[in-house]
């Protein structure tokens, strides 16, 4: 186990979180406005409608995808009954569709940043880095799933990536995992790594509207007020405050 | 709880903790912070009160909030004074165009740096090397063929490049010293318009043009704006309504004037009127803006208007002049009108036609100026007589020049004018008048009572101007030999069956409305008006059209009263402080006079538009006429310069600095000798010759080759030599007797097209030189108009950005690297030789009685300067002193001040000004003069010297007129004022109103609204006319030749769109023609804000026509597609609008729409396709041209023929979109 390993595995992890997590409460704090997805729908619909709405759907698929075999221990399927062949056969069939549909989607969406001028005109370059970070992220993972687990890779990420990421998480970093992600077939590797590189400049990009999603106008009420004095307004107290006497 | 102070901290600990108040509502406990952006948005550092320097006549306050130093929005001022109880306010004022003109101020169009193409900077810097003398080096510029040519042909393709003010007012200084040294000062010329929009502004360039010597060119008849009716009818150039006085209106026609569209913050008053019961009846020949606000709606057949106009007389005329006498009417027409007024009837062939007003001389009356007093015949006494006010009256002074009906020359006492020679005829014998409705003219004849006299041993036939009237509008008045006249009777002209086959308007309506507008002004005491606009005044017959409207409020007696009259809303804008800002922007607190030259004339030539003149003078004569005493329209140009009716500048083929002798009587008599044996020509007769080409072009707060130029490719071709798109020949037929024609046509006449302006316009992409100009948030000027009666500032909000200047500073910078260079090139005074036109207002109007024509060229007359040639001046012009005289107010002031023929001295306020405005003791003379260095100052003067915002020279104007006219307490007009001097501060604190003033026809007196004439009806004040009352017969021989001496029906010039020698392009199978109209656009005025990013995303973006879908259809062509619309004089790529709002047979192109924003290219001349006038020319109309007479007499933007361009057609073919090319490679 070399120093770059814990740097991969244990220490560049740990900063990407960090900046992903203090980066959204800074943005948050001090840049409201800045929090969009920034949408370019006034610029061009046509091109939009289809290449957003394919990503989308794919990536929603791909991070549930993601949560059920990293987050999820492989014990927990094995106990259901869920066999590694019907595991797979899931994994690479809707992980592969879904990976299918955010990189078509994705592409086309690229092809439309750099090709439609008014879109350009209007892009930043955040706009710019956040997509091809994003799109090298999915490509690495697609290529994963499509060259190498469907084509008979024998590496199984649950026993090894997995458990990894369950115990960063939980603050528990072993020697013996560190180890064995060391190991892993480079794709994997690549894919992790820049998989953090992309949640560290996360907070810094238009990515902050995944936090957006309007999930309160689901039981809202039609009418919100606000307090002109919200609660915890200190109260002003002056010589002219009839009510302080 | 403490209070949660970041945005994330908040949504964590408010999360759930609204409190829910019903069903529906909810409180949050989020804080309103977020609301702070917003708050914020609107907050700003100052707010500063100005105004649109814009051709629109709004002058509408604004304020301008300014921002970190950035001019960041504009809103409404709401401030100003009321109109009073029962009255709608003038607040607020504004439109969505000025309410976008912030856009500019950092906008891709704006002039940032002075710029020269970079041809001419290349050859200046190798001439400079070369000579080592900037004059010289311009010399050798202009006068190598090579040099100019390459320079010439880069004009309007780009490459400017950035140079300083320094470099340039160098080059600028020594065009001119070589101009005024080889050809003379009179070949420089400058274009600005509408002084009232900015008037500081306008007289920054003309202050120093005039002290150079350099003729100003005038805009309103150039513009086509003016109406020449009102000088024709009224002697008064324009004089309007007010637009609330809409309001005090109980029925308005309006006729041609989109007043919602084009009058924006004025329109209110017209809808508000409504309310009160007001009746609005609209005339359009296309479902315009207006005529949905309208309760009657005439459709009329565009151009026609004059036959509804002619038709409306009509009825009028027989309903309440013929069949009933209302007293009203009668008391009004004898007073105010030329209705009673004798006319000798000359012999033609064996019937009669009108000629001349019966004059005192004419029947042996031993009085003064007898041959310019007209007569009337008393009914009381039965005799003759001559009553007070005529313009005979009006130059001499002996207190009688006011409209009592009183006969004070011959002693008579009062008078009772007969109307009619009915009661008092000898016989009843025919006349013939003219009739223009179909190509081989006719004449038609009634019968009309005559009266005989003996004049100079000679029987003639007399008769009134009404009894005139009544024949030749066709009414019939029970005598014998009368066709039936009845109103369905559709070959009786003029009467309501007849025009429908012409306008398309029912006949019954036209009675319906008639008698409507008629029975009203009898019910209100004349509150029956009519507003009217461009749409009616564009036509070569412009003048005809709105003399048969002018009849209505005239026969109505509705002119000069509150709520009635005409209502013209053109480009008119008033300059309220006149006086003031004659004196500072003609400079004539130095002297002069100023050279003012008629701009159509102007144009006419310098662009060889008169090379191609496909209009005949034998197809405009009357029938009446046998022979015109010209073919070509241009020589009749050529007889009003050298009889001095216009002006024309160049003077003559010489240098004028060199013509002068010491005394002004040798000069006159040394260029008499010189012209009689043919040494000296008018640069008129030859224009084809490089010694009387204009020279230099300075066009500031204009956009003159983009917006304003008729003939928009010849001035491409001729004027500035560069690419073109005419498509049209010389004509064949070489039909000019005075004008020399020669085969070769001259192409880049200027020297020197220099263009001061904040926006990259069509007039800067065509300049040679382009200077930044600071835009109407960075400068002090002033603006007034006449549709308010409010003066207001414009006040910087930020200073000039980037290298720009405001006028006045350009070209007081501009004066005084000249008078440094003068030191060298022209170190002594020179006399310069100025010859003027006979001035009306003047007593040169009184010059050639009788209106005829004393030319003297072939010998039959001796040329007499001033009589029948035009006045010869002096002028002592020392170049080494003109900055110094830019920025003092001479003494000249103090001896003198007047407008419109009354002139009063204004020592005290001359006095009080150098204690304003402060001395400048730094220059080296004129230590003790008022100082005007700024254009704040400048402002300030004109504010002093103004009787209409100054008490003291009110009252001192007043006094003047009383003095003139012997009318009494006119004083107290103004009285309750007099004490008030309304400063700059003044108008910046708030809009003030102006004071009541004899410059103007109307009175404000007792927060009034204003309306032209209520003086002269009110207090008895002549028009300054030749009768002193409004005229419907004008009887100079001109006149009489075109047949226009009494009101008539001309249709539209018969045109074609190609002729035999024109390079036609080839035809394809579905092509249109169609009638070409040029009305105003919604969304921009004139070019301004035309091209600002707002208002370009409100309609297509681009060039646009609009046609009718049948039209559309039948040529396939479908909404938005690209067309090509040509004729012989250029081509346009547009887009088509099609729409059933514009009825068939006409294509709206709404101007201006300029050649800079998506327009492609045209597969006809294989360039970018044109601005909306490249299908336009104009044609010179010979009755505009007459002077030397009366209300016909010349005043700069008053008189002259009008820039028309509306008689055009085009053809229209769709483009497939592979043939759109947008010329990118």
């Amino acid at each position: 186990m070399t120093s770059l390993d814990i740097f991969l595995w244990i220490v560049f992890p740990y900063i990407s979180m960090t900046i992903f997590v203090l980066g959204h409460i800074y943005r948050y704090n001090k840049d409201q406005f800045g929090w969009t997805a920034k949408s370019s729908q006034f610029l061009e619909q046509k091109r939009l409608r289809f290449g957003s709405t394919v990503f989308h759907w794919g990536i929603i698929f791909v991070f549930l995808g993601h949560v059920g075999g990293l987050l999820i221990p492989k014990l927990w399927f094995d106990t259901i009954g869920i066999t590694d062949e019907y595991y797979h056969f899931g994994a690479i069939w809707f992980g592969g569709l879904a990976g299918l549909a955010v990189v078509v989607g994705g592409f086309f969406l690229f092809l439309r940043r750099v090709s439609v001028k008014r879109v350009v005109k209007n892009s930043s370059p955040s706009d710019y880095v956040a997509l091809i970070m994003l799109g090298i992220v999915v490509l690495v993972g697609f290529t994963n799933t499509a060259g190498y687990t469907a084509s008979g890779g024998t590496f199984d990420y649950r026993v090894v990536i997995g458990p990894w990421v369950r115990e960063l998480l939980t603050f528990q970093p072993s020697q013996a995992m560190v180890a064995s992600m060391a190991q892993a077939p480079i794709g994997f590797q690549l894919h992790v790594t820049l998989a953090f590189v992309l949640f560290a400049i996360w907070p810094f990009t238009r990515l902050v509207h995944v936090f957006s999603l309007p999930l309160k106008y689901l039981n809202r009420n039609y009418v919100v007020y606000r307090n002109a004095k919200p609660y915890g307004t200190p109260k002003t107290k002056t010589k002219y405050d009839v009510s302080s006497k | 709880m403490k209070q949660s102070t970041t945005p994330f901290w908040k949504r964590l600990s408010y999360f759930g903790k609204s409190e829910k108040l019903n069903e529906q509502y909810e409180r949050s406990p989020m804080d309103r912070s977020s609301e702070k952006v917003y708050r914020r948005r609107w907050q700003h550092d100052k707010v500063v009160r100005t105004t649109h320097g814009v051709n629109c006549t709004g002058s509408c306050s604004w304020k301008v909030h300014v921002k970190d130093g950035i001019i960041a929005w504009e809103t409404q001022q709401t401030d100003y004074p009321s109109t009073g109880p029962g009255m709608p306010e003038y607040e607020p004022r504004g439109c969505p165009r000025g309410a976008s003109f912030s856009w500019y101020t950092y906008s891709p169009h704006r002039v940032r740096y002075p710029y020269i193409r970079s041809a001419l900077l290349s050859i200046w810097a190798e001439a400079l090397a070369e000579q080592q003398d900037p004059v010289k080096a311009w010399k050798s510029i202009v006068e190598d063929p090579d040099r100019s040519e390459r320079y010439k042909t880069a004009r309007g393709k780009g490459g400017f490049v950035r140079t300083s003010w320094d470099e340039i007012h160098t080059l600028i200084s020594s065009s001119i010293i070589h101009t005024i040294q080889t050809e003379g000062p009179d070949r420089i010329f400058g274009f600005s318009p509408i002084p009232a929009m900015s008037m500081v502004s306008y007289a920054g360039g003309a202050r120093f043009l005039n002290l150079i010597g350099a003729p100003l060119l005038s805009f309103y008849d150039w513009y086509a704006d003016l109406p020449p009716a009102s000088p024709q009818v009224w002697g008064d150039q324009t004089d309007v309504p007010e637009s609330s006085d809409w309001y005090n209106s109980s029925y308005l026609l309006v006729w041609g004037s989109n007043i919602p569209q084009t009058r924006t913050p004025d329109s209110h008053f017209m809808i508000e009127s409504r309310y009160k019961g007001t009746k609005v009846v609209a005339v359009a020949p296309d479902y315009a803006e207006y005529v949905k606000f309208a309760d009657t709606w005439l459709p009329v057949e565009a151009g026609m208007d004059a036959a509804l106009g002619m038709s409306m007389t009509h009825v009028i005329l027989k309903e309440y002049y013929v069949d009933q006498q209302v007293p009203y009417f009668m008391d009004y027409v004898k007073k105010y009108t030329d209705l009673p007024f004798l006319i000798t009837l000359d012999k033609h062939e064996n019937h009669y036609r009108a000629g001349k007003f019966l004059r005192a001389e004419n029947l042996g009356m031993d009085i003064s100026n007898s041959e310019w007093k007209t007569v009337v015949y008393d009914h009381d006494k039965d005799t003759f007589a001559v009553p007070n006010g005529t313009i005979g009256h009006r130059w001499e002074e002996r207190q009688t020049w006011n409209l009592h009906l009183q006969d004070t020359d011959n002693g008579l006492g009062d008078i009772d004018p007969a109307l009619s020679m009915i009661d008092f005829s000898d016989e009843v014998i025919n006349v013939s008048f003219p009739d223009f409705v179909t190509v081989e003219r006719k004449t038609f004849q009634r019968p009309v009572p005559v009266k005989k006299v003996t004049i100079n041993g000679e029987e003639k036939w007399i008769t009134t101007v009404f009894d005139l009237v009544l024949a030749s509008t066709g009414v019939a008045r029970g005598l014998e030999g009368e066709p039936d006249a009845s109103y369905t009777n559709e070959e009786a002209i003029y009467t309501p069956a007849w025009q429908e086959k012409l306008t398309g308007v029912p006949a019954a309506d036209v009675a319906q409305i008639a008698r409507e507008f008629a029975q009203n002004a009898i019910d209100s005491k004349g509150r029956s008006m009519i507003i009217m606009g461009s749409g009616i005044n564009h036509w070569y017959h412009s003048d005809m059209i709105y003399r048969t409207i002018l009849n209505l409020v005239m026969l109505t007696g509705c002119q000069g009263v509150n709520g009635g009259g005409w209502a013209h809303y053109v480009g008119q804008e008033k300059v309220r402080p006149l006086e003031g800002f004659q004196t500072i922007a003609m400079a004539k607190d130095w002297g002069g006079p100023p050279r003012l030259q008629n701009g159509t004339s102007f144009f006419y030539f310098a662009t060889e538009q008169w090379r191609y003149e496909d209009q005949k003078v034998d197809s405009l004569i009357s029938p009446l006429t046998e022979k015109g005493m010209y073919e070509h329209l241009g020589d009749y140009n050529s007889l009003a310069a050298r009889l001095g009716w216009l002006p024309s500048y160049p003077q003559f083929n010489k240098n004028p600095i060199t013509l002068a002798k010491d005394t002004v009587d040798e000069t006159a008599n040394h260029i008499i000798e010189q012209i009689k044996s043919g040494d000296l020509k008018f640069a008129i007769d030859h224009p084809e010759n490089p010694v009387n080409f204009p020279k230099l072009l300075f066009v500031w707060r204009a956009n003159l080759i983009g917006s304003s130029a008729k003939g928009h490719e010849y001035f491409l071709k001729h004027l500035l030599g560069t690419h073109d798109g005419v498509l049209s020949e010389q004509e064949e037929e070489r039909n000019t007797n005075e004008i020399q024609w020669i085969e070769e046509v001259p192409k880049g006449k200027l020297d020197l097209l220099i263009n001061y302006d904040f926006r990259m316009s069509g007039t800067g992409l065509y300049s040679d030189i382009v200077l930044p100009a600071a835009t109407w948030y960075e400068k002090h000027d002033l603006s007034s108009t006449d549709m308010h009666p409010f003066v207001h500032p414009f006040n910087p909000a930020i200073a000039t950005p980037w290298e720009s200047r405001s006028d006045w500073d350009s070209f007081k910078s501009l004066a005084k690297r000249l008078s440094e260079m003068a030191k060298k090139y022209l170190p002594d005074p020179i006399k310069d030789v100025v010859a003027t036109p006979l001035q009306h207002d003047t007593k040169d109007e009184i010059s050639q009685a009788y209106g005829t024509i004393p030319d003297w060229k072939h010998g039959e007359y001796d040329p007499v300067p001033g009589v029948n040639f035009p006045r010869i001046h002096l002028v002592e012009r020392d170049y080494t002193k003109v900055y110094e005289k830019f920025i003092k107010v001479g003494s000249k002031v103090s001896e003198q001040i007047g407008a419109h023929g009354l002139s009063w001295p204004a020592e005290e306020e001359y006095d009080k000004l150098g204690r304003l405005l402060g001395k400048n003791k730094r220059t080296e003379d004129y230590h003790d003069l008022p100082s005007i260095e700024s254009d704040r100052k400048a402002a300030e003067a004109i504010l002093s010297l103004s009787s209409a915002t100054n008490g003291s020279l009110a009252i001192k104007a007043w006094e003047t007129l009383e003095k003139k006219s012997g009318q009494k307490d006119l004083t107290k007009l103004v009285i309750e004022r007099a004490e008030e001097h309304i400063t700059f501060n003044d108008i910046t604190v708030q809009p003030r109103k102006v004071l009541s003033t004899p410059v103007f026809t109307g009175t404000e007196t007792g927060n009034r609204r204003y309306s032209p004439f209520t003086i002269n009806i009110e207090h008895m004040i002549p028009f300054r006319t030749l009768t002193g009352r409004q005229h419907f017969y004008l009887d100079h021989d001109v006149m009489l030749e075109f047949g226009e001496e009494l009101p008539t029906f001309k249709p539209p010039l018969q045109k074609l769109t190609f002729y035999s020698q024109d390079r036609k392009p080839e035809p394809v199978e579905n092509e249109i023609t169609l009638r070409y109209l040029t009305p105003h656009f919604k969304w921009s005025y004139h070019s301004t804000y035309g091209d600002t990013l707002p208002m370009l995303t409100l309609f297509r973006g681009g060039p646009h026509v609009w046609l009718n879908n049948d039209d559309a259809e039948s040529v396939h062509i479908k909404d938005n597609d690209w067309i090509e619309m040509y004729n012989r004089n250029g081509v346009v790529v547009a887009r088509a609008v099609v729409s059933h709002r514009i009825p068939r047979g006409i294509v709206y192109m709404y101007h201006v729409q300029d050649r800079l924003i998506n327009v492609p290219g045209s597969k006809i001349t294989k360039t970018r396709g044109g601005t909306f006038n490249s299908p336009t020319r104009i044609h010179i109309k010979p009755t505009q041209m007459i002077g030397g007479y009366a209300q016909l007499s010349y005043g700069f933007n008053y008189y002259g023929p009008t820039g028309n361009q509306r008689d055009e057609q085009v053809k229209i073919r769709r483009m497939d979109r592979d043939e759109v090319d947008w010329l990118e490679d």
